[in-house]
C-alpha cells in the first residue's frame, strides 16, 4: 500500500504543505519516532493509530489511549473512505481521493497546539505533597524542638537551678508542671513507701552523674540496724562492709514491691567462704539454698539455772534436748480427746500458743495466761483455820509464799494455838511480858510447823510447785527443812525453786513466719506433737513421757523446709534467697551507719 | 500480583546473566533478612540469658547491650536516611542500603522491645520507645506502598507521564472552550469554570483520597446533562460534542487524581517517617542522658 501523506503547517494565515509518500501493508501514527507517521505532539500515544487496506477499503485501527474519533465518533477500528475526517488527539486528518500511483491520501494538522492551555492548568494544579504546604524538614525540627525542650531541657534546668527541691517534712509533695518534668525522667516504678516524695528527684539524687549517697537515705532511715556487732571481729570484711553503700542491695525504680534486691549472690560474697575470710565468727559457710546450706542450728537451753544456752544440729537422731527447768509434757497435754474429768476438749497448740501480734512467732507460755485454768493452786492446809474456804497460794513467788506460810503459823502461834506451853509463869526482871513466848520454842515450833506444810503440800511433787517445777536442791529436791532454818539465821531471802528458762524461738537467727504458713498445721512441721496429739488418754502411761524427763525438741530440720522451698530460681519450689529467712539488718547489733555522716 | 509474587519474582539475574531490576526486599537472596534474623535471635538469647533479680529492664549487663545496640541501630537507620537522598552512590549499593534499612528497622522492634524489658510508664524513655514504633510503623507502611502501588500506577498510567495526562487535559480544555461557544451563557459559564478551575491535586487529603467534591468538571457534566434535556434540535449536536468532552475530561481527570492518589500514598509515610525520626532523636539523647545523669555505670547482675 502507498500512501500520500501530506502534513499541512499554518503559519499565520499561510498554509504550508509537505507531502510524502509512505509504504507497507500498514502505516502507524504515533508520537514514537518508529511509526511511519511520526506525531510530535505530547498528548499522543507512542502508537496511537494504524491505517490498514482491507478487501480494498482503508480501515483505521484505534492503538493506544489516545481518543480517535471518525467524524466526530469515538471509535475502535472502522472503514474509512475519501471525504472522512478523523481527530486523533490535537491532530485533524483528512482522507483525500489518492493521485495516480497511491492506495491512498491524506492530510494531517495539529489543530490543537499546545499553547496557554496547559501552562494555566499546570499553573493550578498542586501535585505532590510537598507541593500542598506539608514540609518534612519545618515539622521535623518542631518535632525535635518539641521533644528537646519539654524533657531534656525543662529537666535539667529545672533540677539544675534548684527547682525540684528535696522532700521537706510537713510540705508534702505537689503534683505540678515542675514534677511532671522531673517524673519524666523517672526510669520506673517507684517503691510503694517512698511515693510519697516521688517528685523531690533530689531527695535521693543529690547531685548529677553520681549514684545516691548513704547520706541520702540515712537522713530519714537514721536508725537502721548493723549487719555485724560493732564489737565482733570479722576481720577485712569489716572494712567492705563499711564500704558497701545502701543502693548496693536497695534499688529504687524497679516497681512498687520494694527496694531490697533480694539476691543470694551478694550475700554469699562473704558468707560462702566466712571461716576463711573471718574465722572467729562463729559462723559456718552457707554456698546456697538449698544446696550449700548447713544443717539448722537450733538454741537450746543446757542449764536453766545457770541461763546457759547452746547451739545444736536439727535432723539427728536422737533429736536435741531442750532443757528449759520445767517439767512438762506435751504428750500429756495433746492426749487424744481431752480431759474429760475437767470437762475440757482436746487441747490445740494455740490454746497455749498464742500468736504474737505480728504474727512472726508466738508470745512466751505464761502460767497466768496459759496454764492456771487447769492448775490452779487450791492447795488447802489448814483449811479449818483459814477465815476463807480455799488456801490459795500466788504464783511466781516462792519466798513470798514461804513467808506467808510462816506467818501463818507465826500468827497461830500468837493466838495460842502454838503448842503445849503454860498457861502463866512468873516474869523475872527483863523478861519478856507475860503471854509471849520464849522465842527459841516459838521459833522453833513456827518453823517446824510452816517447813511440814510447805514441804508436804506447797512444794509437794503431786500438787504443788513441784508438779511442775524443779527445786534449787540436788536434783530438784526442795530443800526447806534447810533453807528455812538457814534464811532465818542469814536473813537472806531464799530461792526454792529453780529458775526457768523458756525460748519463744529456737532458730533466732533466721525469722521463721508462723503467719505466712498459717495454711499449713501445726502437725506438718511439728510431727512429733503431731504424732502426741493422736495418743489415747488410756495409753498415755505407755510412752513413758514421766513429767521429770526433759522432751525432746520439736523443731524441724532444713529437709522440712526444702520439700517447699528452692532456691532463688526455683520453678517447682517457693523460690526462696537468703533474705526469705534472715534479716541483713540486725536490731541485736545497733546502728548501722552511726557515723555515717562523718565518714562519708 | 499479591506481595508475595512480587517478591517471589524479584529474582537477581535472569536465565540468560542478565541482571534485572531486584527489589530491595529480596536483595542479594534475602541477605539483610537473614541477618535481621539472626539480630533478632541474638537479643532473644540474650533477654533470656540474663536473670537480674526482679524483672528484666534496660539497666541490666543485657538491657545495656541490647541498648547500645538499639541506639546505634537508631542512629544508623537515621544516617541512611540522610544518605539515600544522594544518588551519588551506585545504584546497587543503595538497594543493598535500602534492604538493611528496612531490615535493620524491623529487627530494632524486637531489640529495643527486650531493651525495656516490657516495662513502660509515663516518661522520655516510654516516648522514646513509642516514637520509635511510629518510625518503624510508617516505615512498614512504606514498604507496603512501595510494593503495592507502582503497580497500581503502571496499571492505571498506561505509559502516560504526568505531563502527557496534563496535556490531554489541556488539549480537552482547548476543545471545550471552542465547543462550548454555541452554549447558553449558563451552561457556558460552567463549562469555562471547568475548564478554568477544576483541581487536580491541592491539600494532602484531596490528594491522598482523590475525592474533590465540589469538582467544576462533574458541575458543567450536571449542568450540560439538564439543559440538553430542552435544547434546540440545531444545537443538540453542539450539546452532545461538549457532554462527550466533559465526559473525556472527567475519565482524564479519574485517571490524574488516582495518579496523585497513589503518589501521595507512596510520599506521606515519609512525612511521618522521617519528623518523627527526628523527634525520636531528641528523645532518644533525653533518655540516654537522663539514665547516665543518676545512674553512672551502675549495671546489676
Amino acid at each position: 500500500m502507498d500512501v500520500e501523506i501530506t502534513t499541512l503547517t499554518r503559519r499565520g494565515a499561510a498554509l504550508m504543505h509537505r507531502a510524502n509518500r509512505v509504504s507497507g501493508d500498514r502505516v502507524q501514527f504515533g508520537r514514537g519516532t518508529d511509526n511511519d507517521v511520526p506525531l510530535t505532539d505530547i498528548r499522543i500515544g507512542l502508537s496511537a493509530m494504524a491505517l490498514l487496506q482491507q478487501d480494498g477499503r482503508l480501515v483505521v485501527e484505534k492503538l493506544g489511549t489516545t481518543p480517535l474519533r471518525v467524524n466526530g465518533q469515538a471509535v475502535e477500528t472502522t472503514t474509512v473512505a475519501p471525504g472522512d475526517k478523523i481527530d486523533l488527539g490535537p491532530y485533524h486528518i483528512e482522507i483525500a481521493e489518492p493521485p495516480a500511483g497511491f492506495d491512498a491520501a491524506l492530510s494531517v494538522e495539529l489543530t490543537q497546539p499546545l499553547g496557554d492551555a496547559l501552562d494555566r492548568l499546570r499553573r493550578h494544579a498542586r501535585i505532590g505533597l510537598q507541593a500542598s504546604g506539608l514540609s518534612k524538614r519545618s515539622s521535623a525540627w518542631v518535632g525535635a524542638v518539641v521533644v528537646a525542650l519539654l524533657f531534656l531541657v525543662a529537666p535539667v534546668v529545672l533540677y539544675g537551678a534548684g527547682f525540684i527541691a528535696p522532700w521537706q517534712k510537713d510540705e508534702p509533695s505537689h503534683v505540678g508542671p515542675v514534677a511532671v518534668a522531673a517524673l519524666s525522667w523517672n526510669i520506673g516504678d517507684i517503691s510503694n513507701t517512698h511515693r510519697f516524695f516521688a517528685p523531690n528527684c533530689t531527695s535521693c539524687h543529690e547531685k548529677s552523674f553520681t549514684s545516691v549517697s548513704d547520706n541520702a537515705c540515712l537522713a530519714c532511715h537514721s536508725t537502721v540496724a548493723n549487719h555485724v556487732a560493732a564489737k565482733s571481729d570479722i576481720g577485712p570484711l569489716r572494712t567492705r562492709l563499711a564500704d558497701t553503700g545502701c543502693v548496693h542491695c536497695h534499688e529504687e525504680h524497679r516497681g512498687i514491691r520494694g527496694t531490697v534486691i533480694r539476691e543470694d549472690g551478694f550475700c554469699l560474697d562473704c558468707h560462702s567462704s566466712l571461716t576463711d575470710k573471718a574465722p572467729k565468727s562463729a559462723y559456718r559457710n552457707v554456698g546456697g539454698f538449698p544446696n550449700g546450706h548447713p544443717q539448722f542450728r537450733a538454741t537450746v537451753v543446757a542449764d536453766a539455772v545457770a541461763g546457759k544456752v547452746e547451739r545444736v544440729e536439727l535432723g539427728g537422731n536422737p533429736p536435741p534436748i531442750d532443757r528449759p527447768g520445767l517439767k512438762f509434757s506435751h504428750a500429756a497435754h495433746l492426749v487424744k480427746g481431752g480431759f474429760p474429768a475437767l470437762n475440757y476438749k482436746q487441747m490445740a497448740c494455740a490454746d497455749c500458743h498464742r500468736a504474737e501480734p505480728g504474727g512472726l512467732g508466738f508470745q512466751p507460755v505464761k502460767y497466768k495466761e496459759n496454764c492456771q485454768t487447769c492448775h490452779e493452786h487450791d492447795l488447802v492446809f489448814e483449811g479449818t483455820d483459814l477465815p476463807w474456804p480455799k488456801g490459795q497460794v500466788p504464783h511466781g513467788d516462792d519466798a513470798g509464799i514461804v513467808a506467808a506460810v510462816w506467818n501463818f503459823y507465826a500468827a497461830k502461834s500468837l493466838q495460842g494455838g502454838g503448842g503445849a506451853e503454860p498457861a502463866t509463869f512468873r516474869r523475872a526482871a527483863g523478861a519478856p511480858a507475860p503471854g509471849l513466848q520464849a522465842p527459841e520454842t516459838a521459833q522453833a515450833q513456827i518453823s517446824q510447823k510452816a517447813e511440814a506444810a510447805l514441804r508436804n503440800v506447797i512444794f509437794d511433787d503431786k500438787r504443788g510447785c513441784g508438779y511442775c517445777h524443779y527445786g534449787t536442791g540436788p536434783q530438784g529436791a526442795f530443800e526447806t527443812a534447810k533453807m528455812i532454818p538457814a534464811a532465818v539465821a542469814t536473813g537472806e531471802r531464799p530461792h526454792f525453786i529453780a529458775p526457768v528458762l523458756l525460748q519463744s524461738r529456737f532458730l533466732p537467727q533466721a525469722q521463721f513466719d508462723h503467719s505466712r504458713h498459717s495454711a499449713m498445721l501445726c502437725g506438718d512441721c511439728h510431727q512429733r506433737r503431731g504424732a502426741e496429739s493422736q495418743v489415747p488418754l488410756a495409753q498415755l502411761g505407755q510412752i513413758s513421757l514421766t513429767a521429770a524427763v526433759p522432751e525432746p525438741l520439736d523443731i524441724p530440720g532444713i529437709d522440712k523446709c526444702t520439700g517447699c522451698h528452692g532456691g532463688q530460681k526455683a520453678v517447682v519450689r517457693a523460690a526462696s534467697t537468703c533474705t526469705t529467712c534472715h534479716k541483713f539488718h540486725r536490731n541485736e547489733f545497733g546502728v548501722m551507719r552511726e557515723n555515717a555522716a562523718a565518714t562519708h | 500480583m499479591s506481595v508475595g509474587e512480587q517478591l517471589s519474582t524479584g529474582a537477581a539475574a535472569g536465565p540468560d546473566g542478565v541482571q534485572r531490576h531486584q527489589s530491595f526486599l529480596v536483595y542479594d537472596s534475602f541477605r539483610w533478612l537473614k541477618i535481621c534474623f539472626a539480630i533478632i535471635l541474638a537479643s532473644i538469647l540474650l533477654y533470656i540469658l540474663d536473670e537480674p533479680y526482679g524483672p528484666r529492664y534496660g539497666g541490666t549487663w543485657a538491657g545495656y547491650i541490647l541498648g547500645i545496640a538499639g541506639a546505634g541501630l537508631i542512629v544508623w537507620l537515621t544516617w541512611f536516611g540522610y544518605r539515600k537522598r544522594s544518588y551519588l552512590d551506585l545504584h546497587g549499593r543503595l538497594v543493598s542500603r535500602l534492604s538493611a534499612h528496612v531490615y535493620l528497622g524491623l529487627a530494632l522492634i524486637v531489640v529495643a522491645t527486650l531493651h525495656t524489658g516490657f516495662s513502660f510508664g509515663w516518661n522520655v524513655h516510654t516516648l522514646a520507645y513509642v516514637l520509635m514504633c511510629l518510625v518503624i510503623a510508617s516505615g512498614v507502611f512504606g514498604i507496603v506502598s512501595y510494593v503495592r502501588y507502582p503497580r497500581l500506577m503502571t496499571e492505571n498510567r498506561g505509559n502516560l507521564t504526568t505531563h502527557e495526562m496534563l496535556s490531554h487535559i489541556a488539549g480537552i480544555n482547548d476543545e471545550l472552550r471552542n465547543a462550548a461557544v454555541p452554549l447558553d451563557d449558563a451552561t457556558a459559564t460552567l463549562v469555562e469554570r471547568a475548564v478554568e478551575t477544576t483541581d487536580i491535586g491541592g491539600s494532602p487529603w484531596r490528594q491522598i483520597s482523590g475525592k474533590y467534591p465540589g469538582c467544576a468538571t462533574e458541575a458543567a457534566l450536571q449542568g450540560v446533562t439538564a439543559a440538553e434535556a430542552n435544547v434546540t434540535p440545531e444545537l443538540e449536536e453542539a450539546y452532545r460534542r461538549v457532554h462527550l468532552l466533559l465526559d473525556d475530561k472527567r475519565a482524564q481527570l479519574h485517571q490524574i487524581r488516582t495518579d496523585i492518589s497513589y503518589k501521595a500514598m507512596m510520599d506521606v509515610w515519609l512525612y511521618i517517617h522521617v519528623p518523627i525520626t527526628f523527634a525520636l532523636l531528641a528523645a532518644l539523647f533525653a533518655h540516654i542522658l537522663s539514665v547516665l545523669f543518676f545512674i553512672p555505670l551502675a549495671i546489676r547482675g
